[in-house]
């Protein structure tokens, strides 16, 4: 592993002055933010807040019109072996002819190389991942032959086999239930645990509360960037959702105090 | 027909041709729009191409070489063919691409066998049946004409009033099915009309053009617009545009009708996919250009102010070592806001001009706004759910809530 | 080597270069790629025309493969814009190419007869009669050319595995892991414009088409499987070609023709009896389900353990 004094030191994830546009407006404007290793971070916002827009910016996924993202320290071009990263909604081929446990070896490929074949110890490699994600009884099956919690924990499974520093989740808990979600957030501890950096898009501020550590507060601009029990206040998050409301009023108790 | 063709200040045979070009394109870019928005754009050249086993049969059947014959032979053979790709789609995995190019080969191939069959039985009569698929514009009758102008009227027609079934049924087969619209009646009037569209444009102007009229028209139209209300009419609209234009342009250069109008088409179709407002290749990119340098612009601005602000004036490399922003890139823009007149120098040290600062303040100002709308914009009781648009948040909430919001925030702090 | 067998070897190097590529343009849906560079070739033989005076089979698949290419680069980067999907793309790209053609024989070569039947669609009945001597031996040119294209698609998908797995299942995963779909889609439809200009010279455009697109879309039918996928489609192919053979002989047909039917019943059979996705194996999933759940239905009001026989 990279265990220099320098990549520890870095940030797993920072993003300085970002801005992007889709067509005619900033989605993000102007965001600074940080997540550091070693801690289970979430970006939280209102739908359309630019999270995932956040996310691909910070992949080069998508063209920014300012400011850099870097991956502990470096650009992400540079460091795409450290960063892994799990999509919104997997724009996949759900009829292709693959098996669960060939997707989840593609997470092998970029370490692998070009042209070179999939030894066999990244298939014990990729079998421990299935085993991790509680999906080795199906390693067989065709991709499209499972449920969304289970594809889910597929793409979990490839994301693991990258064996990554960073691992970035774009709301892995969405349309899962709550015995899913439970199993992913344990595992995603232990990677915390293991000192890598992971960071997810999360609705439920019960959960990030809860379990995460760190926490970033976006909507379209980083309203707040911290330790979740100093970000998560009644007042930032008024902040937050209140605006993109627009029509809520005062009386009107919002749905994330509840 | 005939007083219409001699309205036009044309000669009579470029007359025709234009005529012809002006309702096909119409018919084709109305028709269209239901295989492209499927990812169906190649069923044109589908049923072109099992045209081929369908005259083979109808000479076999009959022995003529009638035109009327060979036509209905054609036809027939081309709306098996449509229902087979229909069929095939809906009840496999196969995608629509591949199960075009299924029935495609599969004609074609039971096409070229028949043919040989034929040939070796020794008729005489057969040469030339392959020469059914490809027809020459310029060839075109006026009998054509009326057959042309009752295809379009039909079709226009039956587009119109069965438009909200189609538009349904086209985004969302099963909703479709679900709310009792009959799906798969309209999928076989859909595809009988397309079926009778190729088969007269395959008579008349060659099967290559007809795949082509399939598609112009509605990738051009689907450009500029995003509706399908408005479309479909455009689509139609170009779709006549194109096959005049085409056919004009080939009567004064003397060059076969087809190709030219395929080619003003596809002229057509890349000026939409570049320069399309808020889609285009091009537009996109100046668009990404300017924003990256107007963004940068006027952070360095609110850098300066920001600097000024807090001491001396900055030198260029004390300012780059304050934002962290790359020297190289720094002098650039410091070289444009010079000759723009936003900077003052002082020796080294920079000042902004009073343009300069205004444009600062402006900058900032919209920057406080943004803040005062995150922090108080749930006070504002707006009339309707706007999208505000952050870099411009006064335009996109208008002047009164704009004040509204910096009164809150004064009354804040 | 007798002219049988020298053709239905010229077929099985057509299906087997087709059959490494028919798959990934199957899942890639752009399948018609191989009929749009049918067309979009003619414009290389009028260049070739006007550049050189000749109809000489290998100058004009020179040409041909250079407008070939370009179609599909054409087609790529069309699609590239998410402007216009891939379907549509292969629709505006091959036609406008086919209309330059024609304008240019109009304009400059209306004297000649040029058109692609008689200059590069070849006649595969024709194919053993045009020969290279190799090491001593006289072997058909058609065979010699295909062996080579073969041999470099069989490198090309071996060796790029993986990474066309990868880009063809998830590209937007393949670009964050380094391997950028872009580029292997470039590659593998340039691959497709060579194998189809080579081929069309030795068997005509129809079969090649056909090789490329029926195969592989059987194959789909019949396996979950990547490399079964593949390797169905090569068995098929050559099915085809062997069956298609025997049968254009035994009836004195089209021989292309003969072939692409047999390609097109081996499709028929697997849409029917394909055993997970065919019609009758579903048809008789749904029936045993539904016949499981009145049983069922039936043993909840049965008194206890009375039907547990069954
Ligand atoms: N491809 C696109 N083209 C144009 N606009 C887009 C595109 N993708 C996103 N947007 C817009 O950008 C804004 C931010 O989108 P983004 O997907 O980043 O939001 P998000 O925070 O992830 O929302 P959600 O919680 O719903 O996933 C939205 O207003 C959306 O309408
Ligand atoms: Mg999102």
């Amino acid at each position: 592993m990279r265990s220099t004094a320098e990549t520890l030191a870095a940030p797993a994830l920072e993003v300085r002055r970002l801005t992007a546009s889709y067509s005619s407006r900033p989605v993000l404007w102007d965001v600074d933010a940080t997540f550091p290793m070693g801690a289970l971070s979430a970006i939280v916002g209102p739908n359309g807040a630019g999270k995932s827009t956040l996310l691909k910016a910070a992949l080069g996924l998508i063209a920014t019109d300012a400011g850099q993202a870097l991956i502990q320290g470096r650009p992400v071009k540079t460091s795409r072996d450290r960063v892994a990263y799990v999509p919104q909604r997997d724009a996949v081929d759900w009829d292709f002819p693959i098996t669960v446990r060939e997707v989840v070896e593609m997470g092998r490929y970029a370490q692998i190389g070009w042209v070179r074949r999939v030894q066999r110890s990244d298939q014990t490699l990729v079998a421990d991942c299935l085993e991790r994600v509680g999906m080795a009884a199906y390693a067989s099956r065709q991709i499209g032959q499972l449920s969304g919690g289970q594809r889910q924990r597929v793409f979990i499974a490839r994301a693991l086999a990258q064996q990554a520093q960073v691992m970035v989740m774009d709301e892995p808990f969405a349309g899962v239930d709550a015995r899913t979600e439970a199993d992913i957030l344990g595992l995603l501890q232990e990677l915390r645990n293991e000192g890598r950096a992971v960071i997810v898009v999360h609705h439920d501020l019960g959960t990030v509360r809860a379990a995460f550590d760190w926490v970033l507060l976006l909507n379209v601009r980083a309203i707040a960037a911290g330790p979740v029990a100093d970000v998560l206040t009644p007042e930032t998050l008024r902040r937050a959702y209140g605006a993109a409301g627009g029509l809520e009023t005062e009386e009107q108790e919002p749905r994330w105090a509840a | 027909m005939g007083s219409l063709i001699d309205l036009l200040p044309l000669a009579y045979p470029d007359a025709v041709v234009v005529v012809g070009a002006a309702l096909l394109g119409m018919t084709a870019g109305a028709l269209g729009v239901f295989a492209v928005l499927r990812e169906r754009s190649l069923v044109g050249d589908a049923l072109a191409h099992s045209a081929l086993p369908g005259v083979a049969v109808a000479f076999l059947v009959t022995g003529a070489k009638d035109v009327g014959t060979l036509l209905a032979g054609a036809a027939c053979a081309g709306i098996v063919g449509a229902l087979m790709m229909v069929g095939i789609e809906r009840t496999s995995r196969i995608r629509p691409d591949a199960a075009i190019g299924v029935v495609l080969s599969s004609f074609f191939s039971l096409g070229i066998v028949l043919l040989t069959y034929i040939a070796s039985t020794n008729n005489a009569n057969q040469a030339g049946l392959e020469k059914y698929l490809f027809g020459q514009a310029a060839g075109l009758l006026e009998r054509d004409l009326i057959v042309m102008a009752i295809l379009s009227a039909i079709s226009l027609t039956l587009v119109a009033l069965l438009f909200r079934a189609l538009k349904t049924t086209l985004f969302d087969p099963n909703f479709a099915g679900s709310v009792g619209l009959p799906v798969r009646v309209l999928e076989v009037a859909m595809t009988a009309l397309l079926v009778v569209a190729v088969i007269v444009g395959l008579r008349t102007v060659g099967a290559i053009l007809m795949v082509a009229m399939l598609v112009v028209p509605t990738v051009a139209a689907r450009q500029l617009a995003g509706r399908l209300a408005v479309v479909l009419p455009v689509s139609a609209l170009i779709g006549a545009v194109v096959g005049v234009t085409g056919a004009l342009l080939s009567a004064r250069a003397e060059l076969p009708t087809g190709p030219v109008i395929v080619l003003v088409g596809f002229l057509v179709v890349m000026a939409c996919v570049l320069l399309a407002p808020g889609r285009g290749v091009i537009w996109r990119a100046r668009k990404l250009a300017r924003d990256r340098r107007r963004t940068l612009t006027e952070g360095v601005m609110v850098d300066i102010e920001t600097a000024i602000h807090a001491g001396p004036p900055p030198t260029a490399a004390e300012l780059a070592l304050v934002s962290g922003r790359d020297p190289r890139v720094l002098r650039r823009v410091l070289r444009r806001l010079d000759r723009e007149g936003m900077l003052a120098r002082d020796g080294d040290r920079l000042h902004l001009s009073e343009i300069g600062a205004a444009a600062a303040h402006a900058v900032l100002e919209r920057r406080n706004l943004w803040s005062a709308w995150l922090e108080h914009g749930w006070q504002l009781q707006l009339p309707d759910a706007r999208e505000p648009n952050p870099s411009d948040l006064r335009a996109s909430l208008g002047d009164h809530y704009a004040d509204r919001l910096q009164a809150l925030a004064v009354k804040e702090s | 080597m007798s002219d049988n067998l020298s053709i239905i070897l010229t077929a099985g190097l057509v299906a087997t270069a087709a059959g490494l590529l028919g798959p990934f343009l199957v899942l890639r849906r752009v399948a018609l790629t191989s009929d749009a560079v049918s067309h979009a070739v003619l414009p290389g033989i009028v260049v070739i025309w006007l550049i050189f005076h000749t109809r000489a089979p290998l100058p004009v698949i020179g040409g041909a493969a250079v407008f070939a290419i370009l179609c599909v680069l054409a087609i790529d980067a069309l699609k590239g814009t998410n402007l216009v999907r891939g379907d549509a793309a292969i629709a505006l790209v091959f036609p406008a190419l086919f209309s330059v053609g024609v304008l240019g024989i109009t304009r400059y070569a209306s004297d000649i007869h040029l058109d692609l039947d008689s200059t590069i669609y070849g006649e595969i009945a024709f194919s053993p009669f045009e020969t290279l001597p190799i090491a001593g031996v006289e072997i058909a040119r058609s065979i010699v050319l295909l062996s080579g294209v073969a041999l470099v698609n069989i490198l090309l998908v071996v060796l790029l595995w993986k990474e066309f797995k990868a880009t063809t299942f998830d590209p937007e995963f393949s670009r964050t892991i380094g391997i950028s779909p872009k580029l292997l889609s470039r590659l593998l439809l340039v691959a497709v414009a060579i194998t189809a200009v080579t081929a069309f010279e030795s068997v005509g455009a129809i079969l090649v088409v056909t090789l490329l697109i029926v195969p592989a879309t059987t194959a789909y039918l019949l396996t979950d499987r990547l490399w079964l996928m593949v390797a169905t489609t090569l068995a098929i192919g050559w099915i085809s070609a062997v069956a298609g053979y025997w049968g254009a002989v035994s009836v004195d047909a089209s021989i292309a023709g003969a072939m692409g039917l047999v390609a097109a019943l081996c499709f028929a059979i697997a849409l029917f009896v394909s055993p997970s996705y065919g019609l009758i194996a579903r048809s008789l999933q749904r029936r045993r389900r539904s016949r499981s759940v009145q049983r069922e239905l039936a043993l909840a009001v049965k008194p206890q353990g009375a039907g547990a026989d069954t």
